[in-house]
C-alpha cells in the first residue's frame, strides 16, 4: 500500500511526450485501447447492421434488388438480389461479426478496459504491452475476417455455430478459404481475448486502491471478472475444436466427418460447450452498466449487492452446466435432455434474483430519466422478454417444436441486442462525459433511445409469432413453402422497422461525432456519482489519478443519511466522522 | 522510454489475496485456460478412442522407445530450469545462463526427436489423414510441440538477456518462464500415456 | 526481489524420482494385469508425476488459496466435460 503511494508520486500523472503514434495507434495506455476497442467495435457494427439489412430484405421481399445494392458484382449478388449462397454467408457473417466483434469488444474491450483500472483506483491495467497486443489482435482477427468476403468462393457460409460436417469439408458449402480465414479469425479472437480475461482479473485482484476491498468493488467490475473468469475456463474446448475443424478441411483429418470416422457431434458439444458461457460473457458486463447506472438515476444505493454477487456466481457455476440445451434435436442421447432442461431452468433462478434486485433498486428511488437511464431501464425491460422465452426453450419437450425455428432467433435477438445496444449504448452515454471530456446532447440521445426500443421490438415481436407458426430458421426463401406464404406480412412488417432501427442510428452518429469537438465541456462529475473513476479529471490524465485515491466506503451512498448531498463518493473521508467510515 | 509501464513497481496491495507479483499471477491464469484447451483436446481423444474400441492396431506404430527418451529429456528439463530459477535468487548469473542453456538444448532435442518420429511416420504413408487416431496424434503431440518451440524461444531470450546489464531489472521472468515450461512438460506427462502406454 | 524457494527434497531427488515413474509406468506395459488395472496404474503413475512437478518444481505449496483454485478448477472442469459426453460421444457404436 505504501508502495503504491510511493510509486504514484514518483510517478505523478503527467504526459510524456510522445510521438502521434504512440499516442493515439500503438498506445499502451488502457483508456486510448478502451476507446480504439469502441472504434472497432462501432464500425463492425455497422458491418453487422448491413448484413441484417440485406438478409431482412431477402426475407420479405424474396428474390428482389435489395435497394442500395446494385453495385455489388457476381456471384456475390445478381444485380441487387441476394442469392442463396450469399444468403448463407450473410448470416454467418451477422452472427459472428455481432457477437464476436461487436458484443464482445463493445461491452469487454472498451468498457472493460476504459473502466476497470479507474474504478479500482490504478495508474492502468497489469500488463499494458499486453493489452495494446490484445486489440491488435482483435484488429488483426477483423481483417481476416473482412478479408473472407472477398476471396473466390465467398465468406464463411455454415452458420455462425460452423456446425459439422458441413463445415468441416469445403466441398459441402463451396466455400473454401472463407471458412478457414473464418476459423483463423476466431482463433486470434479468442486469443485477443484471453490475453484481455488476463489483464482484468490482474488488475482488479492486484491493483485496488488502498481501503478498496472486494466487497467495496463497483458491481460492475464484479461483472466484469466473473464474465473473463467464464470465458477463459470455457473457450479452451472451442480452441482446440477450431484447430481440429481447420486439420480437417486442410489436412485431411477426421474429428468430425463421419465418413472419414469422425463424430459430428464432437463440434457441437464443443461448440456450445463454449457457446452457453460465452452468452453471459455478453450479458454480465452489460448487467454491470445497469448496476452503475441505476443507482447515480435513483439517487438510492443498489438493492442487495451482496446477493447480487451470489447470484453471478452462481449464474457463472450453473452456465457450464445448461450447454445442451441447444442440442436436444440434434441427436443427443435422450437420456441427456433432462438434466440438461432442469438445468436450464435452474439457471433463470439467480436471473429472476437479479432482475429483482434490479427492480427493488428502483423502488421508492427519485428517478431522473436521462438518456442513460432510458436505455439502462429499456435494457432490464426487454431483456426480461428475451430471459422468459428462454425458459420455454429450456424444456426439451417445448424446444423439439421450437428448435431451429424464428421463435429461437427472436428469444437470442431479446437478449444479446439488449445486453449490446441497451445496455451498452446506456455505458456509452453514461461514460462519454469520462472518456471524451464532453456531454452528449440530451435530445439527440432522447430520440435514438425511442427509435431504437420501439424499432427493435417491432422487428422482434413478430418473429416469435413467425416461430411458433413454424418459420424454420436460415432458410432463404421462406416464402417458397406453402405453409409459410401467410408469413409474409409478418417478414415485411419486422423488415420496415429493421430499416427504421438502422436510420434511428444516425442521430447517435451524429450526436457522437458532433459532441466530441462540439459537446459541453464535462466536469470531473457531472452525474455526481460516487465511484473511483469519478474521481479524477474528464478525460483523466494518462496515469489516471494525481495521487492514489483511498476507498472509504461502499460505492452506491446515495441518499445517505445525515449528509446534506444526496451523494457521498467512495473517495473522500466521511464528512462527519472525518475519517474512514 | 516511452515503453516503460506505468505500472513498473506496483505491487500487490494489503487487502488483496493474491499478494504475488503481477506477472506471476498472470502467468498462472494463463496457465489456467490453457489446461482447458489440453483439456478438451485430450478428452475428446479419450472419448473417441472408446467410441473406436480401443486403436490398438493403429497405436501399434508409434515408437514407445523415442517417446520414453522425449519423456525423460523433458523431465530432464524441467530439472535444469527450476535449477536455473534457483540460480536466479542465489545471483549467480553463469549458473543461471549454463542451465538455461541446457534447458535450451534439451527442448531442440525433444523436437528433434519427435521430428524424427514425425519423418519415420510420414514415410510409412501415417499422416494426419489416416483415420481418426492419426488426427488425434499429429494434432495433440503438433500442439504440445508448438508450445515447446515457443517455450524454447522464450528461454534462449531470457538466456541471451543473462548475458547483459539489464538482466537483474528482468531476471524474475526465469520463473514464470520456469512456470510455462513446467506446464508444458505436465501436458506430455499425460500425452505420454495417452498416445504410446494405455 | 523474489521470494527464495526452499526445496525441501531437493530438486535433483526429485528428478531421480521421476526417472523411477517413467520406469515403472513402462513397465506395467509387459506386467501380467488385466488391460483396466494397466490403464489404472499408468495414469496413476502420470498423476503422480504430474503432482511432483507441480508441487515442487513449480512451487504450488507457497502459493497462495487463488492459485490452487485457478488450477483445480479447469482440471475438474475438463474432466466433468469428458465424463458429461461420455454417453453421447464415448458410448455410441
Amino acid at each position: 500500500m505504501m508502495q503504491a503511494a510511493t510509486d504514484a508520486a514518483a510517478h505523478p500523472a503527467h504526459e510524456h511526450p510522445q510521438s502521434f503514434w504512440r499516442t493515439y495507434v500503438f498506445s499502451v495506455d488502457h483508456k486510448v485501447i478502451g476507446k480504439q476497442y469502441m472504434s472497432l467495435a462501432l464500425l463492425m457494427a455497422l458491418v453487422g447492421g448491413l448484413t441484417a439489412y440485406l438478409i431482412r430484405w431477402q426475407l420479405a421481399w424474396p428474390e428482389t434488388p435489395v435497394p442500395g445494392f446494385g453495385w455489388m458484382p457476381e456471384p456475390t449478388m445478381y444485380d441487387g438480389v441476394v442469392p442463396p449462397e450469399f444468403y448463407n454467408a450473410l448470416i454467418t457473417m451477422h452472427g459472428t461479426v455481432m457477437i464476436f466483434f461487436v458484443a464482445m469488444p463493445f461491452l469487454l474491450g472498451a468498457f472493460g478496459n476504459f473502466l476497470i483500472p479507474l474504478m479500482v483506483g490504478a495508474p492502468d491495467m497489469a500488463f499494458p504491452r499486453l493489452n495494446m497486443m490484445s486489440f491488435w489482435t482483435l484488429f488483426s482477427a477483423s481483417t481476416l475476417l473482412m478479408a473472407s468476403f472477398f476471396v473466390p468462393g465467398g465468406a464463411a457460409a455454415a452458420g455462425w455455430t460452423g456446425y459439422a460436417p458441413l463445415s468441416a469439408d469445403a466441398v459441402f458449402t463451396g466455400v473454401n478459404w472463407g471458412l478457414n480465414l473464418w476459423i483463423l479469425a476466431l482463433a486470434l479472437e479468442f486469443g485477443s481475448f484471453l490475453m484481455g480475461g488476463v489483464n482484468f482479473l490482474t488488475t482488479a485482484i492486484n491493483m485496488r486502491a488502498p481501503g478498496l476491498t472486494l466487497t467495496r468493488l463497483p458491481l460492475l467490475v464484479w461483472m466484469q471478472l466473473t464474465a473473463a473468469v467464464l470465458f477463459m475456463l470455457s473457450i479452451g474446448p472451442l480452441i482446440a475444436g477450431a484447430l481440429m475443424l481447420l486439420f480437417d478441411r486442410t489436412l485431411g483429418t477426421s474429428f468430425f466427418l463421419p465418413q472419414r470416422g469422425g463424430d459430428a457431434l464432437l463440434w457441437q458439444h464443443l461448440f456450445w460447450f463454449f457457446g452457453h458461457p460465452e452468452v453471459y460473457v455478453v450479458l454480465l458486463p452489460a448487467f454491470g452498466m445497469l448496476l452503475e447506472v441505476f443507482p447515480v438515476f435513483t439517487r438510492k444505493p443498489i438493492f442487495g449487492y451482496r446477493t447480487i454477487i451470489v447470484a453471478t456466481i452462481a449464474t457463472g457455476i450453473l452456465s457450464f452446466l445448461v450447454w445442451a440445451h441447444h442440442m436436444f434435436v440434434s441427436g443427443i442421447d435422450p437420456r441427456l435432455a433432462t438434466p440438461f432442461s432442469i438445468t436450464t431452468i435452474l439457471i433463470s433462478v439467480p436471473f429472476a434474483v437479479m432482475v429483482f434486485s434490479m427492480v427493488a433498486s428502483l423502488w421508492g428511488g427519485s428517478i431522473t430519466f436521462a438518456t442513460p437511464m432510458l436505455f439502462a431501464l429499456g435494457f432490464l425491460a426487454t431483456f426480461v422478454i428475451g430471459g422468459v422465452t428462454g425458459i420455454f426453450l429450456g424444456a426439451a419437450a417445448v424446444d423439439i417444436y421450437l428448435h431451429g425455428t424464428y421463435f429461437v432467433v427472436a428469444h437470442f435477438h431479446y437478449t444479446l441486442f439488449p445486453s449490446v445496444f441497451l445496455g451498452g449504448f446506456a455505458g456509452l452515454y453514461f461514460w462519454y462525459p469520462k472518456m471524451f471530456g464532453r456531454m452528449l446532447n440530451e435530445t439527440l440521445g432522447k430520440i435514438h433511445f425511442w427509435i431504437t426500443v420501439v424499432a427493435f421490438n417491432g422487428v422482434f415481436i413478430p418473429l416469435f409469432l413467425a416461430g411458433a407458426a413454424g418459420n424454420m430458421r436460415r432458410v432463404y426463401n421462406p416464402m417458397q413453402y406453402d405453409f409459410l406464404k401467410h408469413l409474409a406480412p409478418i417478414h415485411q412488417f419486422a423488415t420496415y422497422f429493421t430499416i427504421v432501427l438502422l436510420i434511428g442510428q444516425v442521430p447517435f452518429v451524429i450526436n457522437f461525432v458532433w459532441s466530441m469537438f462540439r459537446g459541453e465541456p464535462a466536469t470531473d462529475n457531472p452525474w455526481h456519482a460516487n465511484t473511483l473513476e469519478w474521481a479524477t479529471s474528464s478525460p483523466p490524465p494518462h496515469g489516471n489519478f494525481e495521487t492514489v485515491p483511498t476507498v472509504y466506503r461502499d460505492p452506491y451512498e446515495y441518499s445517505p443519511p445525515g449528509v446534506s448531498e444526496d451523494w457521498l463518493p467512495q473517495y473522500t473521508p466521511s464528512p462527519l466522522t472525518g475519517g474512514a467510515r | 522510454m516511452s515503453a516503460m509501464s506505468v505500472t513498473e513497481g506496483v505491487h500487490a496491495t494489503s487487502r488483496d489475496f493474491a499478494r504475488q507479483p503481477l506477472g506471476k499471477v498472470g502467468v498462472w491464469w494463463f496457465l489456467a485456460s490453457e489446461i482447458m484447451v489440453f483439456g478438451g483436446l485430450m478428452g475428446s481423444y479419450i472419448l473417441s478412442r472408446i467410441a473406436a474400441g480401443g486403436w490398438a492396431a493403429e497405436r501399434a506404430h508409434v515408437n514407445t522407445r523415442l517417446a520414453v527418451i522425449n519423456t525423460l529429456v523433458l523431465l530432464t528439463s524441467s530439472l535444469t530450469i527450476v535449477e536455473a530459477h534457483a540460480a536466479v535468487d542465489a545471483d549467480q548469473r553463469s549458473r543461471v545462463r549454463t542451465f538455461l542453456l541446457a534447458t535450451v538444448l534439451l527442448g531442440c532435442m525433444f523436437l528433434g526427436i519427435k521430428a524424427f518420429e514425425y519423418s519415420h511416420e510420414i514415410e510409412n504413408g501415417l499422416t494426419p489423414a489416416s483415420g481418426l487416431f492419426w488426427s488425434f496424434y499429429y494434432t495433440m503431440t503438433g500442439l504440445h510441440g508448438l508450445h515447446v518451440l515457443i517455450g524454447i524461444i522464450i528461454n534462449f531470450s531470457l538466456f541471451v538477456a543473462a548475458g547483459g546489464r539489464n538482466f537483474s531489472r528482468i531476471q524474475h521472468r526465469v520463473e514464470y518462464a520456469g512456470l510455462y515450461w513446467h506446464f508444458v512438460d505436465v501436458v506430455w506427462i499425460f500425452l505420454f500415456p495417452l498416445l504410446y502406454l494405455a | 526481489m523474489n521470494a527464495t524457494h526452499k526445496p525441501g527434497v531437493g530438486y535433483v531427488t526429485i528428478w531421480v524420482y521421476l526417472l523411477i515413474l517413467v520406469a515403472a509406468g513402462v513397465a506395467v506395459l509387459g506386467a501380467p494385469v488385466s488391460k483396466t488395472v494397466a490403464v489404472v496404474l499408468i495414469f496413476g503413475v502420470a498423476v503422480v508425476k504430474a503432482t511432483l512437478v507441480i508441487r515442487h518444481y513449480m512451487h504450488v505449496r507457497q502459493q497462495p488459496l487463488m492459485i490452487y483454485a485457478m488450477l483445480t478448477i479447469p482440471v475438474l472442469l475438463a474432466i466433468a466435460m469428458t465424463l458429461a459426453l461420455l454417453p453421447d460421444i464415448g458410448l455410441r457404436p
